[in-house]
């Protein structure tokens, strides 16, 4: 993301961390509120033969509201507050869901606030934490959600970052449809016929 | 002393009597105990009040009998979880309060109440795509008016299928991506939004919440709204239901709707009519012991009462197969006059002298005044009222009933030492004091005018026609269920839409017709939400001309083929659509009879009647701000606005006609008993005149207080009219003894405050039906009274002194 300077480079070891210092890379990358980055998404479904990309903006608006922009193809702004989704089209009403009913945007919400508020606990509130970190500065979070009913759809979320950079963030859903949103510069980096290996090349980057 | 009186009759039953009254005693106990089994086998009671209601003669009426139970309004019980608070620290900044265990909660009830069949349907907020059975699924394309103006070609196709992709790579991906290749064009959706209440309280965590942080359910329950057992049943099943979910504990359910309401005022009814109840028993039980210091004769005299109540019980399960509670309850009121029997005749007592002796002496003018209140009750079994004819057979049997047993049981068993009443100073005086009363001539004439002047200037409307009124909810209980219905956008209960037309079909067709006017009239705010039967299926000629509109299977193949050109759907993605498609086409139009299987066709079964060879359909209104604009839609016999109130209201008007009828009949009935009875006009006049004339002072002090008359007025005043004839017959009585006198003086003392005693506590009871009753039989225990001294003939006694009478009574 452009905005973390995720602080001190503490984490940064050959070997996967112990939690603690998970956690300590959390909480060190905090910021306030509001924090926004750009995003190009990829997302690679069954129902589809190629995959669907879309780029935009993400914000926290603090608390626990989040706002997902996006600019193409088509315009489409969703935000998430009080526990609800509204999704306004231009030129359409706006629609209205229970985040209960978009477990993604949940895992989303849960993953992307806690990281941005620093905020270790509820991260593990949310997630079983697994960290790696290599010597070369980049690092790896792989969230897997508690919730059982969260998990029944979404299998896990990887997040991949360089220093005081997240570059990446994979959504894998348990119907194996994957997301993968290229986040912060990386997002103009989005090719026009995305693969997943391309993706993945891109996200354990090369500076 | 004893012995030399009792006439030779009485001496062997006297003498060798102890065993013999107990033998006596232990049959009658024996007899009650058997009526009181057969009771307990047998008696069915019912609570609809509906069966207590005179037959409805307008269609209105008809359809308010019906409705005012089984109405989708009177059967919705509203719902408000609420009171927890998130455990621990607050999660971040914003310290909002979490909604997700009431909702949670509110998840869970729902799923409950779905499974129980008492329950025809449960609303939370959260879209339930089982409440389309699945079997119905391709049906969508026959009940979503999607067709009606937009085939299913190419350029629809091709629009859709793009806002899909569009869906896809939205946040709501995760929710349309499994219905995606059964219905790519969201008909399912648009059906759910179709079927969600129009106006409905805010989406939180997925399901209803009001502005005040509860969770919010609507339940109909299949039972009646009116009838309070049910509705306890059925309130009970949610209690039962929400307290077996895990998280319930330190969370509150709170109820509201006309069902709930039926339940809280029968108990609190109920609750305040018992404690009145045990405080003036107490009371009465300290009097009876204080007027004649025998227990013995306070426990016997109590049994014709309790023989009256169980045979006129045990006579209406004979005679009906269910039993009103509302019968039971005027009955025990109006058989108030029937423990009159026992104190005349432990008030008639002579020293020394055998009861049966007593009664004997007695029974002319205790049998005129028990077949002259049979005669008057005998009027009510006329009114052609079911609940009326159950009052009727039930005083009549239990007043005959504590008469003859009076008479012909009590009187055997009485202890044969007791007290004349006769002697005790304070009675001398007092008769003395009532005998020098002036008995002016005009009383009558002054009273008259009185009664006339005071009903003229009365404030006020004479009727209280909203029963309603009678049983009042507190304040803040209505409050509440304003908030709630308010939040809820729940139906109003007193407008229903009423379509009428030969057949099923013609309903669901006439709604159809009027879908349009109607949503006019909501876009002008006339009403907030007017829900049609037709909302929930289309008439069969409207699912047929959808159906034609399907294309075939080559057709829409191509057209999907076309309108894929360029997306990125995998090109087999779509196979279940052309599936449902060709199978809609083919379908056997919905009737409602098929649709009664699924939940919503248990909506729709609610809003649709069968009556009298033509079908009624039911639309619920809510929040009505323009009546007229509404009546406008119609007002012939096929749409019509019922204004459940106004029908009420007439229906009310109607039974209080029916027991004006009755009652006049019973007047003239009792003029001519009384009259033959006593072999004298002059004699019935003195009987009957003061009794009249406190009956109409009672409802002419009643009107110019400001109270508006009521059912219970009327059966109050026919109570306190019946325990009037009773003070008059015995004031009348000229027995030219002035110890008889003087007994009859007590015992009509001890009735007037027995009566009050009882009658007076409930008069400051807070529930109006209560207090009605109470101060109208006080009033009137006290003006009969009063009257039936002031205008009986003056006791023939000379200027005698009264003791010398007494002592010479003592002697003879």
């Amino acid at each position: 993301m452009t905005l973390p300077l995720w602080a001190k480079a503490s984490a940064p070891e050959a070997t996967p961390a112990a939690s603690s210092s998970a956690q300590a890379l959390i909480s060190a990358l905090g910021q306030p509120a509001p924090a926004r980055t750009a995003f190009a998404e990829a997302r690679f479904m069954q129902v589809l033969d190629r995959p669907l990309v879309v780029s935009g903006e993400l914000a926290w608006l603090g608390g626990d509201q989040l706002q997902r922009r996006v600019d193409q193809p088509n315009q489409e702004t969703a935000t998430i507050a009080d526990g609800e989704v509204t999704q306004q089209r231009a030129g359409k009403a706006p629609r209205h869901f229970s985040l209960k009913r978009a477990p993604q945007l949940q895992v989303l919400l849960d993953s992307f606030v806690a990281l941005l508020s620093g905020d270790a606990g509820r991260l593990q509130q949310a997630f079983q934490i697994r960290y790696t970190g290599v010597a070369s500065g980049s690092w790896k979070l792989v969230l897997t959600p508690r919730d059982a009913a969260v998990a029944k759809s979404v299998a896990s979320i990887t997040i991949d970052g360089d220093g005081k950079q997240s570059r990446c963030m994979h959504m894998q859903e348990a119907d194996g449809d994957l997301a993968i949103d290229l986040l912060g510069p990386l997002s103009a980096k989005m090719p026009a016929q995305p693969t997943r290996e391309a993706l993945q090349a891109l996200c354990q980057g090369v500076r | 002393m004893r012995h030399r009186q009792s006439g030779p009759g009485q001496s062997g039953s006297s003498r060798a009597g102890a065993g013999a009254r107990a033998a006596l005693l232990i049959a009658w106990l024996l007899v009650l105990a058997g009526l009181g089994w057969m009771v307990s086998q047998r008696l069915k009671i019912s609570t609809d009040l509906r069966s207590f209601m005179p037959a409805p003669t307008t269609p209105d009426q008809r359809l308010l009998m019906e409705q005012v139970g089984d109405g989708p309004g009177s059967r919705l019980l509203l719902l408000a979880i609420s009171g927890v608070r998130p455990m621990g620290p607050p999660p971040l900044a914003g310290d909002v309060p979490s909604d997700a265990p009431l909702a949670a909660l509110s998840q869970g009830l729902a799923g409950a109440l779905r499974k129980d069949p008492s329950y025809t349907q449960v609303l939370n907020g959260s879209f339930d795509l089982g409440a389309l059975d699945p079997s119905l699924l391709p049906y969508r394309y026959l009940l979503s008016p999607t067709l009606d103006t937009q085939p299913l070609d190419e350029t629809y196709l091709a629009d859709q299928l793009q806002q899909r992709v569009d869906d896809l790579s939205s946040p709501a991906a995760s929710l349309l991506k499994g219905l995606l290749p059964r219905d790519p064009t969201l008909e399912v959706l648009k059906l759910a939004e179709r079927w969600t209440p129009a106006k409905s309280p805010e989406l939180r965590d997925g399901v209803w919440f009001s502005p005040q942080h509860e969770a919010l359910l609507l339940v109909q329950t299949r039972a009646a709204g009116f009838d309070p057992d049910a509705q306890q049943r059925a309130i009970d099943g949610i209690q039962h239901a929400f307290h077996a979910l895990p998280g319930s504990a330190g969370t509150q359910l709170e109820f509201s709707g006309p069902g709930y309401f039926s339940v809280v005022v029968g108990a609190q009814t109920r609750h305040q009519a018992d404690w009145i109840g045990r405080i003036s028993s107490v009371g009465f039980i300290v009097l009876m012991l204080l007027a004649y210091r025998s227990l013995s004769s306070l426990l016997l005299s109590a049994l014709p009462i309790a023989s009256a109540a169980l045979a006129g019980i045990a006579a209406l399960t004979v005679a009906f197969p269910e039993v009103h509670g509302i019968t039971l309850a005027f009955g025990f009121t109006l058989l108030g006059v029937a423990q009159e029997y026992p104190i005349r005749v432990l008030s008639h007592r002579r020293a020394g002298e055998d009861a049966v002796q007593s009664v004997r002496a007695l029974w002319p003018l205790l049998l005129t005044a028990i077949a002259s209140a049979c005669i008057a009750y005998l009027a009510f079994y006329a009114s052609g009222v079911n609940g009326l004819k159950q009052l009727a057979v039930f005083t009549i049997v239990g007043l005959l009933v504590a008469g003859f047993s009076t008479r012909y049981l009590l009187s055997h068993l009485l202890p044969v030492q007791v007290r004349d009443v006769a002697q005790m100073p304070w009675l001398m005086k007092a008769r003395a004091f009532v005998d020098r009363l002036p008995r002016p001539r005009w009383i009558p004439i002054v009273v008259t005018l009185l009664i006339v002047l005071m009903l003229a200037l009365a404030p006020g409307p004479f009727w209280q026609n909203n029963l309603a009124a009678l049983t009042p909810l507190p304040q803040d209980m209505l409050l509440h269920d304003a908030r709630l219905r308010e939040a809820l956008g729940a139906p109003d209960v007193r407008y229903l839409l009423v379509l009428q037309a030969p057949t099923e079909q013609g309903v669901l067709a006439l709604s159809e017709k009027l879908q349009p006017k109607v949503d006019a009239l909501v876009a002008q705010h006339a009403v907030d939400a007017l829900e049609l039967p037709s909302l929930y299926l289309p008439s069969v000629a409207l699912q047929r001309a959808r159906q034609k509109k399907l294309p075939d299977r080559g057709t829409l193949q191509r057209a999907l083929g076309q309108a894929l050109q360029g997306l990125p759907f995998r090109p087999d993605l779509f196979q279940p659509f052309l599936d449902d498609v060709e199978t809609a086409r083919s379908l056997t139009p919905l009737t409602p009879e098929r649709y009664a299987q699924t939940p919503l066709g248990q909506r729709l079964a609610a809003m649709l009647v069968q009556r009298d060879g033509h079908w009624l359909g039911l639309g619920t209104v809510s929040g009505v701000h323009d009546v007229a604009a509404l009546q406008a839609l119609g007002s012939g016999a096929s749409v019509r606005l019922l204004d459940l109130k106004a029908a009420s209201e007439s229906l009310v008007a109607a039974y209080r006609t029916r027991i004006l009828q009755a009652l006049l009949i019973a007047s003239v009935l009792l003029v001519l008993t009384i009259t033959l009875a006593l072999r004298s006009l002059r004699r019935a006049w003195h009987v009957l005149a003061p009794m009249t004339l406190a009956t109409f002072l009672v409802l002419a002090v009643e009107r110019i207080v400001g109270i508006e008359i009521s059912l219970f007025h009327l059966v109050a005043l026919i109570l306190a009219g019946g325990l009037g004839l009773h003070y008059a017959l015995f004031f009348e009585r000229d027995t030219g003894d002035a110890a008889e006198q003087r007994r009859t003086l007590h015992a009509t003392i001890v009735c007037v405050l027995s009566a009050l005693l009882v009658f007076g506590m409930l008069g400051w009871a807070t529930i109006p039906v209560l207090r009605a009753i109470g101060l109208t039989v006080s009033l009137g225990v006290a003006f009969h009274f009063c009257l039936s001294i002031l205008m009986a003939p003056h006791a023939d006694l000379g200027p005698s002194d009264p003791l010398a009478e007494d002592s010479h009574a003592r002697e003879d």
